[in-house]
């Protein structure tokens, strides 16, 4: 694209500059000149690639040289004929109105730019449907939203890394959302399930660990949607599910916000309701009451699904002794764990304590 | 030296979940310790912690002769590889492999050394060039490998490697895993939850359940005589046989019987299968005089061929056959007795038939007999 455009600027200066111009890309192979023959030929410019971290002009036989570009790395070399001083002024002018064009392009054209300012809902919804058809987005695509949340204390750059596991730029889009948060805007092909989702999210952070040892890597996974418009809505269910993980799955590494469960609803919740929830249920003493060991046996007396001899085989305790125990807590709390009822309320009451002293950000 | 040593290693989360407990294991140099469990057993975060991808709740971790708690995870000289292994599209084997040395700074010509060292090992040098859309599974999986290895790391871990893979695949893999350990010379620690991956890979395995240890040793003896149930059902594919028995004694000699008194639904015949002497060892059986036990049995000593069934006269029971499955070079017979399953790995020239009920004989000698209560073995 950027020959074209480069190509279409030197068109309309070549009566104005009575020189032969051009511009080499970083192969030295020359991508626009004002003599169309040139085109494609490699530039005879004998000098390592180490010159191209510069932007100052040189001059090479006869042509006067001038890298530009819009990163901080020059990525083209404009070149003027000839070795004089008008030579070098032309190179200069030119090397900035061609950064400049090329600058306004890319952010104009820029998809990645695009999508981003989708999910973070800077486009207003009709223009979405425009800009899409001007970047030529095929709106029919399922695509997902993953949020892959990283220390942000790290030697190497996570966003290289995830460019460089999905580096099909028409496809897959990574955005960098803070200095700890990182966008992956992923096309998913029919037949993709929620598994697959989460054994990707898990080959990212398994490459990050195991390659670069990034120890608390998570990814937050959003819903698959379809048209560009919904990709906001994945993106937010992404941050979603990354809190509800931070208060509820602390262990895990990868939250898929279509498996939150039970967590989804009290996320929910104003927390006034939950305070509230939390008086009604402990009438008689505060849940704080409870101390770590009762609250351990209470834990697994629920992972061994209210049976009392499993758990006490867990537990390594003797079943009368669980059953002493299970008979403070209903004295002190006014709840039967062995009864369903009492169970769920309790199991419930345990989730909703949690959530308000990790007190997560709302979206 | 790339010895490690797991002192009393405890891993508790923030929610108060045990996920492992009181790990105590002494790995020497160039050892393959295989970690083998059910899901959900602290295999995986045993191995996290060795790689310091989670904390240490309690215990010390050594590698050779220094304490690495606190050390952090790209400074205890250790490589991993894991089953969600995701290579770099568009770059070439060498890039892939060379990417991890070059974000690191390395220069360019160690890293062409370690690469090509590497892909030698994995005799994989004619790859180098190509893209890892244009490979096998296999070749993909060396690949990672391949970028463990240019790290020259003191220890290996590795996570499910295999579990991706289609199971022809893995079969060929697993040989080349081991091949792999034994040209590098270092310290390898595996997580699987394949037995199989387990018995055929390592020198020692560690079998795990709920966070704890059950037993550490080398596969034949994890085999032969298991400490406990858990690692008797868990080691051997098909799995161990478990009746529940009881234990008599009668003058000096033990008998386990097993059976049924319900005419009802069963035919009501009690088994009773005279031990041979071997099995009292120590006096262990004593305390078990007619008190109930379970007892095992693996299927390669559940026979239906006439010979054996005359040498081991003592074992013989009545079955009624459910399901045969001819194996090619063996054959399985999933076998009813008074209620209880026993399943028998058989020559494949067995005449059993779903539907018959059959002559089948317990070596008695091969029989394991476990405490009801605990589940641990009583004598193998």
């Amino acid at each position: 694209m950027s020959n074209r455009l480069f190509q279409g600027v030197i068109h309309q200066i070549k009566d104005a500059i009575d020189r032969t111009v051009g511009v080499i890309d970083e192969n030295y192979t020359v991508i626009a000149c004002s003599e169309l023959g040139k085109i494609g030929e490699t530039h005879e410019i004998m000098f390592s690639a180490g010159n191209l971290t510069s932007n100052e002009a040189f001059v090479k036989g006869q042509y006067t040289y001038k890298p530009f570009g819009t990163l901080q790395r020059p990525e083209y070399i404009l070149f003027v004929e000839g070795n004089d001083p008008q030579a070098a002024k032309y190179a200069s002018i030119l090397s900035i109105s061609l950064s400049n064009i090329k600058f306004y392009y890319d952010e104009k054209y820029d998809r990645s730019n695009f999508i981003k300012n989708i999910i973070l809902d800077n486009i207003l919804p009709g223009d979405i449907y425009l800009k899409a058809r001007e970047l030529r987005f095929n709106s029919d695509v399922a695509r997902t939203v993953f949020l892959i949340r990283v220390n942000p204390n790290n030697d190497i750059s996570v966003y290289d890394i995830i460019q460089n596991l999905f580096p099909d730029k028409n496809k897959d889009f990574i955005i960098n959302i803070s200095d700890t948060d990182i966008a992956l805007v992923k096309e998913i092909k029919s037949g993709i399930d929620s598994t697959d989702l989460e054994n990707l999210a898990g080959s990212i952070v398994d490459t990050l660990a195991s390659e670069f040892y990034y120890t608390n890597a998570v990814v937050g996974i959003g819903t698959t949607v379809e048209g560009l418009k919904e990709l906001a809505r994945s993106f937010k269910e992404a941050q979603v599910a990354l809190e509800v993980g931070k208060v509820f799955d602390t262990e895990k590494a990868i939250v898929n916000y279509d498996n939150l469960g039970i967590a989804r609803l009290i996320y929910q919740l104003p927390t006034t309701l939950c305070e509230s929830f939390l008086r009604e249920v402990f009438k008689t003493a505060s849940i704080e009451t409870l101390d770590q060991e009762t609250l351990f046996t209470i834990q697994k007396f629920f992972e061994n699904n209210l049976n009392v001899s499993e758990t006490s085989r867990k537990l390594f305790v003797h079943r009368n002794t669980l059953v002493y125990r299970l008979e403070k807590i209903k004295k002190i709390t006014g709840l039967d764990l062995r009864e369903f009822d009492h169970a769920i309320i309790f199991k419930i009451a345990l989730m909703v304590k949690k959530y308000l002293r990790a007190n997560p950000v709302k979206y | 030296m790339a010895s490690l040593s797991l002192r009393n290693i405890c891993k508790k989360y923030p929610g108060g979940v045990l996920a492992v407990q009181d790990f105590n294991l002494e790995i020497k140099d160039k050892e393959f310790i295989i970690l083998v469990g059910p899901s959900g057993c602290g295999k995986s975060t045993t191995l996290r912690m060795i790689a310091g991808l989670e904390e240490i709740s309690a215990g010390e971790l050594y590698i050779g002769d220094r304490l690495v708690n606190d050390v952090a995870p790209k400074d205890r000289d250790i490589a991993m590889v894991f089953q969600n292994y995701a290579l770099y599209p568009h770059m070439t084997v060498f890039d892939n492999m060379a990417f991890g040395l070059k974000l690191r700074k390395t220069p360019k010509e160690e890293i062409k050394r370690r690469v090509e060292e590497a892909a030698r090992i994995l005799d994989i040098e004619h790859l180098l060039q190509r893209k890892p859309a244009a490979l096998s599974g296999g070749q993909r999986q060396r690949v990672a490998l391949g970028r463990a290895i240019v790290r020259e790391p003191k220890v290996f871990l590795l996570d499910e490697p295999l579990s991706n893979l289609d199971a022809k695949l893995r079969a060929q893999m697993r040989t080349e895993i081991s091949k792999l350990h034994l040209r590098l010379g270092t310290t390898f620690i595996y997580v699987t939850h394949d037995q199989t991956e387990a018995m055929t890979m390592g020198t020692r395995i560690v079998v795990m359940k709920d966070g704890i240890v059950q037993q550490v040793d080398t596969p034949q003896h994890l085999y032969d005589l298991p400490c406990n149930s858990f690692v008797a059902g868990f080691i051997g594919s098909p799995q161990m046989n478990f009746l529940d028995a009881k234990v008599l004694k009668e003058d000096d000699t033990f008998f386990v019987e097993f059976g049924s008194e319900d005419t009802k639904t069963r035919s009501g015949v009690k088994y009773k299968i005279r031990l041979p002497e071997s099995k009292n060892k120590d006096n262990c059986l004593e305390p078990y005089a007619n008190k109930e036990v379970i007892i095992g049995v693996r299927p390669e000593h559940v026979h239906d061929e006439e010979e054996l069934i005359a040498k081991f006269p003592d074992g013989i029971v009545e079955a009624n056959v459910e399901v045969t499955e001819l194996m090619g070079a063996e054959k399985y017979i999933y076998t009813v007795c008074e209620g209880q399953n026993i399943n028998g790995r058989v020559a494949p020239t067995s005449t059993a038939r779903p539907g018959e009920t059959i002559k089948i004989t317990i070596e008695p000698g091969k029989i394991h007999i476990f405490d009801k209560d605990t589940n641990v073995t009583i004598t193998n």
